[in-house]
């Protein structure tokens, strides 16, 4: 921890106060807020995941990926495959629910990994292109294998058990207070998110990190310096999808059902989105476009009544899932013009000391 | 690392006061008794009703693939609503609906069924039958709250809680074919196509039009599309190469126009026949429009909004004057068949004095004959059936209201009396 010893040990103290304050904060949100606050964050998290994995992609090593939504899918799946039983009629293996998430990981993972070969020859537009056909021939097979994916109607998730405790709705009192699917899943998708943060930033702030920057700014140095530029690129691949692939366990245990429609090019674009506004090539961007942008049309929906201009449904004038798309362009408009680096910039500015001792894996 | 173990001793009393707070009641959310009081009148009362008013949901699609028809049912319902407040309400309270657009996104869709979960006794509308499934576990095992799905998947029986009304997919085109084989001269041994979308609403239908041509001793030959395809010339080529001597199509507005249009121009004279969501009137103003009036009839589970009961006008006048410049179509026929079943199901639990959940889902059970005005009677006494096997077929006709003429009353056929799926 080189940080702590250069700056006084007041603002380290501060600083540890402070992430245990929002910890406790986060740790407490259960107790109180109901389900629809806690659903959201999930989805939020689910999000902040999928984001980090397509930022290590697109934003540090400056490989376009239309096909995220494919490996969330891979994953979300994947986890259903594993852990069904075959009791709705469906192809399962009846694996424990913690083995199943896990090997949905690795299967989006090794997904990514078959895919890579491609990723590999191709660069920027022409790769989008090809990471596009991913998503289309990924919807196809879902609406069309039935035996496992269930087809139109998707196949419900079974819950994942873990050291005893089942993540479904059966309740669970704590302190008085019921704690069903939402709640218990609450506390996973915060270990995950944690894990998931933890991983990526000692990735960016490491040797690879260093490495997939360089690729991202100029891939013929890199390789001229040593670098093995396509190994590299495989690797990032990989570990994308396998970050999508936790994000799709993680939403399918969430909605509690896997839906087709939902992996579509629209995620995909969703995804780029957070990035864009959060930041790129790094993992509080990618966090917090990822919350800013799962969350704001469930934001807007739910407060439609009490915005101007925006009106009920049914009443004419602008519907609340209209107002949040405009929102999201005006948000991307806004950030590209007036905040290239994304949301963390503006953390940043605000920050009094320099930002530009931290190594460059980390802030662009 | 003095600070970090203040910190995490810190942390520690904090989350030790936290859990005393919970314990001591403060969280709203602290389990106390099961929320059932009994109210004004007597009436006991749950999640969504208070002494003034009876909070009702609505999961609608108004900017998504279903925003035609979402925007018909939910003006509909929003119309009842406000004829029965005017009336003086249910049981003394005023009916209020809480209507979130979700624009057919599952995230959205899951986001409001549980926002509104804990505000309302159930759903008068939920549109997308895949949300409806992934939330069926919640209804089935702890909300209980009644949910009327707007989609008629025969996948969706089963549950006691989400009760399709009218006849599901598969025996409204057994139906159909029925029309066919009585009325159309299609005779044993003959071909009959089969152009329907993939997902359960194409592959319910197959599944009726399947059991129907194997009683009838007729050829299916099936034409799978997607829908995002809007030209059907490929397949009208492939039906005519065939040699079909009829078609059921069970696809879109688009696909049907298209169907007839390049059948018709083609040569290929021979009935075709639709389900439910294979009409909208705003057809009959396109270049197929008259070939539509000549060789295409559709299916449905209620007479058309322009049909000739007293219902059936004083809605389509109550609707214009609420609405003026919007469609007629058969959505306002849905939404509004809907909310009546729902305010019928809680005026008869009011009477019982028990407008909990339980008891609007007990009072639904003992409605075995529900009649909404449009031509229909509903058994919902049976949650493994659909609550009802009529069908109605229906001809375009530019010069009626609606654009639909009624050629064939309610009937219910052999092959679909027998039939389960």
């Amino acid at each position: 921890m080189s940080e702590t010893l250069t700056r006084p040990v007041v603002r380290g103290r501060a600083l540890v106060y402070g992430w245990s304050a929002a910890g406790l904060l986060l740790a407490a949100l259960p107790f109180y807020l109901d389900r629809f606050w806690l659903q959201a964050g999930l989805f939020a998290m689910a999000a902040a995941l999928g984001a980090i994995g397509i930022n290590l992609l697109t934003g540090a090593t400056g490989q376009l990926s239309m096909g995220h939504a494919f490996f969330l899918a891979v994953g979300a799946y994947g986890y259903c495959a594993f852990a069904g039983d075959g009791s709705d009629g469906l192809a399962g293996l009846g694996l424990p629910g913690w083995l199943a998430a896990v090997l949905a990981v690795a299967l989006a993972g090794l997904a990514g990994g078959v895919f890579s070969p491609i990723a590999g020859r191709l660069r920027g537009a022409y790769l989008g292109i090809a990471t596009l056909a991913l998503i289309f021939i990924g919807q196809h097979v879902l609406f069309n294998a039935h035996d496992v994916t269930g087809g139109y109607n998707g196949r419900a998730v079974p819950p994942l058990s873990l050291f005893g405790l089942t993540f479904d709705d059966t309740e669970l009192l704590v302190a008085q207070v019921p704690f069903g699917a939402v709640e218990k899943l609450w506390y996973l998708g915060l270990v995950l998110l944690v894990g998931g943060v933890l991983f990526a930033r000692g990735v960016l702030r490491g040797r690879p990190g260093r490495a997939m920057n360089a690729i991202r700014d100029h891939r013929i140095a890199a390789g001229v310096m040593g670098i093995p530029v396509a190994r590299y690129r495989a690797a990032v691949f990989v570990l994308s999808s396998m970050y999508a692939g936790l994000a799709g366990v993680l939403l399918a245990l969430v909605f509690q059902r896997t839906v087709p429609e939902y992996f579509g090019m629209a995620l995909s674009l969703e995804y780029l989105a957070m990035i864009v506004i959060g930041g790129l090539g790094s993992v509080a961007g990618a966090v917090a476009g990822g919350v800013f942008v799962s969350l704001l049309p469930q934001l807007l929906t739910r407060y439609s009544d009490a915005l101007p201009l925006v009106s009920a449904p049914g009443t004419g004038g602008i519907a609340p899932g209209e107002a949040a798309r405009y929102l999201y362009g005006a948000a991307v408009v806004a950030v590209v013009l007036f905040l290239p680096g994304g949301l963390v910039r503006l953390a940043a500015r605000t920050r009094k000391t320099p930002t530009s001792d931290r190594p460059s894996g980390e802030a662009r | 690392m003095n600070h970090r173990r203040q910190a995490v001793r810190g942390l520690a009393a904090a989350l030790a006061a936290l859990v005393a707070l919970t314990a001591a009641g403060c969280s709203s959310k602290a389990k106390t008794g099961d929320g059932k009081v009994t109210g004004a009148g007597g009436v006991k009362t749950g999640e969504g009703v208070t002494d003034k008013t009876i909070a009702l949901g609505a999961l609608t699609d108004m900017t998504g693939v279903y925003a035609t028809l979402g925007k018909s049912v939910t003006q509909a319902q929003q119309l009842y609503v406000k004829q029965v407040n005017a009336a003086g309400g249910i049981c003394g309270r005023q009916l209020e609906l809480t209507v979130r657009d979700h624009g057919y996104d599952p995230q959205k869709a899951l986001a409001a069924y549980t926002e509104l979960e804990p505000k309302v006794v159930g759903y008068t509308q939920f549109i997308g039958s895949p949300f409806v499934a992934a939330v069926k576990s919640r209804v089935d095992g702890q909300d209980k709250g009644l949910v009327l799905p707007q989609a008629w998947s025969a996948s969706l029986l089963g549950s006691p809680y989400i009760r399709v009304l009218g006849a599901t997919y598969d025996v409204e085109t057994i139906n159909a074919v029925d029309f066919l084989v009585t009325e159309k001269g299609l005779k044993k041994g003959d071909k009959l196509g089969h152009v329907y979308f993939e997902g359960d609403y194409g592959e319910n239908a197959l599944a009726g039009s399947k059991h129907a041509a194997g009683k009838a001793g007729l050829t299916v030959v099936e034409q799978k599309i997607k829908p995002t395809d809007n030209d059907m010339s490929a397949q009208v080529a492939a039906l005519k190469q065939a040699g079909v001597k009829a078609v059921v199509i069970s696809a879109g507005p688009r696909q049907a126009a298209s169907l007839v249009g390049v059948a018709a121009a083609t040569g290929l004279r021979v009935p075709v026949v639709g389900n439910n969501s294979a009409f909208a009137p705003q057809l009959l103003g396109t270049q197929a429009g008259p070939a539509l009036e000549k060789m295409y009839w559709f299916a449905s589970p209620s007479l058309p909004i322009g049909a000739d009961t007293p219902t059936a006008k004083k809605l389509v006048a109550d609707y214009q004057a609420a609405y003026p410049g919007d469609g007629l179509d058969n959505g306002i026929v849905a939404g509004w068949t809907a909310a009546s079943v729902f305010g019928e199901a809680l005026k008869k639990a009011c009477a019982d004095k028990d407008l909990t959940r339980e008891g609007v889902d007990k009072a639904l059970l003992t409605m075995k004959a529900h009649d909404a005005g449009f031509g229909m009677t509903h058994d919902l006494g049976d949650p493994e059936a659909p609550s009802s096997r009529e069908s109605v077929i229906i001809q375009p006709d530019k010069s009626v209201p609606g654009g639909m003429r009624t050629v064939r009353q309610p009937f219910v056929s052999e092959a679909a009396k027998s039939y389960t799926p």
